[in-house]
């Protein structure tokens, strides 16, 4: 170890409460970041895969063209095949079918034009989580022909209630005019008012028969055993549907793709969330430069003394460099394993917000949030550290090469 | 005496002629209303196919249809078999649909009534606001053309500040004889939207009439919605009780 380190470790001991003190901000704002990046990106997991469950479900295969245009004609005209190739991949946990189409909903009073969704009772239970959503009334069964499932606030708009009769008109996928006449059975509310105020949902046979859909349906909805599979289980229902589809009308979308906006709003949500951390880090920048400003002027006298006895200026800027980086390396390693730790323990434990339980059970989403930590998470918020204490340490190390031999050892 | 008081007594002259509209734009009024009573007359009855056709697709309805003054209309599906039976009926701004196979009477919503009628390119406005171009809209005539020896006038139709309407301006032409060969329809940053024209000008009815209508989205080559008028009379009048709402289960009764 050469004189210089040395001198400089002994340096940074010989006030070990400014040195640890210093040490610990460093730490402390290398903790937090770990955590609250860990924090941000596990509760967009959680966020996402509430949202998508509510209705959207991870992945969807559509005709071409359906996503944007809702045309009644583009439909998947062999749902079980597509089926049969859902089933052969590993990480779908489970895949339903829907067919969809812009109606009239007419009670006795009021009429509103909404989307009438024709779903399998049994698979939908296991894609989305309409039937956990089920406030008033009860989910479809398999054998229910003639009944729906309205959202709380449609059925507020129709002023309906459980048992009313609710007249459907629209247009079938021939052209031809879809009526049928159905009774509310189930009223849920999701949270999502767009979905509440606009989602009539049905058996799927009512609506292949009302609209004459010939088997056809709209959309293949697959949920994913977790969020990470979705790229894979993308990949390989693509390679399936290209070798049952030949006129290569299928297109598989994942949940960016069916939800945009839900990836927009994570966006804004990180760049907040960075406004924060380069606020937290400027008060932490602040705090080390003052530290380091103090030391020189307490050793003002220290300095001249060394400078008298042939100390070059270079060599005092390389030793108050040693010390800084030492105490950040120092504390950047103590502030990533009390984060990781922190962390790793809120992961296994979850986070219960205190208060919000009740909504969000109402919402289907998990009562326990769980931070996610990942390389990412760990090292973006120390390297920013490091790099912004390193940064304000060259201030004060090269003030030292102003120093005047005579004046700084006369210094108090 | 200065120049000011030379003029001074010709001043009411020039607020006189400010105040009254040019006359050209009565004209044009004229000719929109005069357009619209000679395609609707009086009272008419007709029998129209009506083909909606798509890339890969088509389908044609023949509709029945009756129509009283500038207002009230009742139009009900007489083919294909599966469709028999469907109406609409249309008072002033309101409009009431029927379906035989639940026999009920639904009241569209004022929210629907931009919405495909009968999954056409007509919306349900285009059938509700048949007099929406007189009442709406302040006409000018922005040229003139000719066809076949007859002279076309070019209107521009601007609308009123409060209308209820939902385009931002029509384009209209007129032929010297009443018949509308042309309606286009802008929105608000006054791009072509759709456009309506009138073909195959014959005798309908006891006049010249465009037989085939057919009304095609700007944005699209292949697609359009023909109107073709298989059989058209028209009228004095025709009895009220033709556009109720129980005509309307049990049409032309």
């Amino acid at each position: 170890m050469s004189v210089d380190v040395k001198m400089a470790w002994r340096n940074i001991w010989r006030n070990p409460r400014r040195s640890v003190l210093t040490i610990l901000a460093i730490a402390f704002a290398s903790t937090l970041l770990v955590f609250m990046l860990s924090w941000q990106f596990g509760s967009y997991d959680t966020m996402i895969n509430a949202s998508v469950k509510i209705h959207t479900g991870h992945l969807q295969i559509q005709a071409k063209g359906y996503m944007d245009k809702r045309s009644m004609r583009l439909v998947v005209d062999d749902p079980a095949a597509v089926g049969a190739v859902l089933n052969k991949i590993p990480g779908v946990a489970a895949y339903t079918f829907r067919a969809e189409a812009f109606s009239l909903v007419s009670s006795k009073e009021r009429t509103y034009g909404v989307v009438v969704i024709g779903i399998d009772p049994l698979r939908e239970a296991g894609v989305s989580t309409l039937k956990k959503l089920i406030r008033r009334g009860s989910y479809l069964t398999a054998t229910d022909s003639n009944q729906a499932l309205v959202g709380n606030l449609l059925a507020k708009n129709l002023q309906v209630n459980l048992g009313d009769e609710l007249v459907v008109l629209g247009q079938g996928r021939d052209g031809s005019i879809a009526a049928t006449v159905v009774k509310v059975k189930g009223i849920f509310r999701s949270g999502q008012d767009e979905f509440d105020r606009g989602a009539v949902h049905i058996p799927l046979e009512d609506f292949q028969d009302v609209y004459s859909m010939r088997g056809a349906v709209h959309e293949v909805v697959a949920a994913a055993g977790s969020l990470g599979q979705v790229p894979e289980i993308r990949r390989a229902a693509a390679a399936g549907i290209a070798r049952l589809d030949e006129e290569d009308h299928l297109v598989v979308l994942d949940w960016m793709g069916l939800m945009p906006g839900l990836i927009e709003a994570i966006k804004m949500d990180l760049v907040s969330g960075f406004i924060f951390y380069i606020i937290l880090i400027i008060v932490v920048a602040f705090s080390i430069l003052n530290t380091f400003l103090m030391v020189i002027f307490e050793r003002t006298r220290e300095f001249g003394m060394l400078m008298a006895m042939g100390t070059s200026p270079g060599r005092l800027t390389k030793l108050l460099l040693i010390e800084s980086a030492s105490m950040t390396f120092v504390g950047i390693l103590v502030g990533i394993v009390a984060g990781v730790l922190t962390t790793w323990y809120f992961q296994v434990h979850g986070i219960v917000i205190p208060g919000a339980t009740e909504i969000m059970r109402q919402y289907g989403l998990p009562e326990r949030m769980y931070p996610q930590l990942s390389l990412l998470s760990v090292s973006i918020g120390p390297c920013v550290v490091l790099l912004i204490t390193l940064l304000t340490a060259l201030y004060p190390a090269l003030r030292v090469r102003r120093l005047r031999p005579v004046e700084a050892m006369a210094a108090a | 005496m200065t120049k000011k008081s030379i003029l001074a007594p010709l001043l009411p002259l020039f607020v006189l002629a400010a105040l009254c509209p040019p006359t050209y734009a009565q004209d044009a009024q004229a000719l929109v209303e005069g357009a619209v009573t000679y395609y609707r007359g009086k009272a008419s009855m007709a029998l129209v196919d009506m083909t909606i056709h798509r890339t890969h697709w088509e389908r044609t309805l023949t509709i029945k249809g009756w129509t009283r003054g500038q207002k009230d209309s009742i139009f009900t599906i007489i083919a294909p078999p599966k469709d028999e039976g469907n109406g609409t009926l249309k008072r002033g701004r309101q409009m009431w649909i029927y379906n035989p196979k639940v026999n009920r009477i639904i009241k569209l919503p004022p929210s629907m009534m931009s919405q495909a009628w009968m999954g056409s390119d007509f919306s349900n406005n285009d059938l509700a606001k048949s007099d929406s171009i007189i009442k709406d809209y302040t006409h000018t005539i922005t040229g003139t053309e000719s066809d076949g020896g007859k002279k076309v006038y070019i209107v521009q139709s601007m609308p009123k500040p409060e209308a209820p309407v939902v385009w931002g301006m029509q384009r209209l032409k007129i032929r010297d004889d009443h018949i509308l060969l042309r309606e286009e329809y802008y929105d608000e940053n006054f791009e072509l939207v759709k456009a309506m024209s009138g073909e195959q000008i014959q005798m309908l009815g006891g006049k010249l009439f465009p037989k085939v209508w057919k009304m095609q989205k700007a944005d699209v080559q292949d697609e359009y919605t023909l109107l073709d008028y298989k059989e058209l009379t028209f009228e004095q009048d025709l009895p009220g009780r033709l556009f109720t709402l129980s005509a309307l289960k049990n049409p032309g009764r």
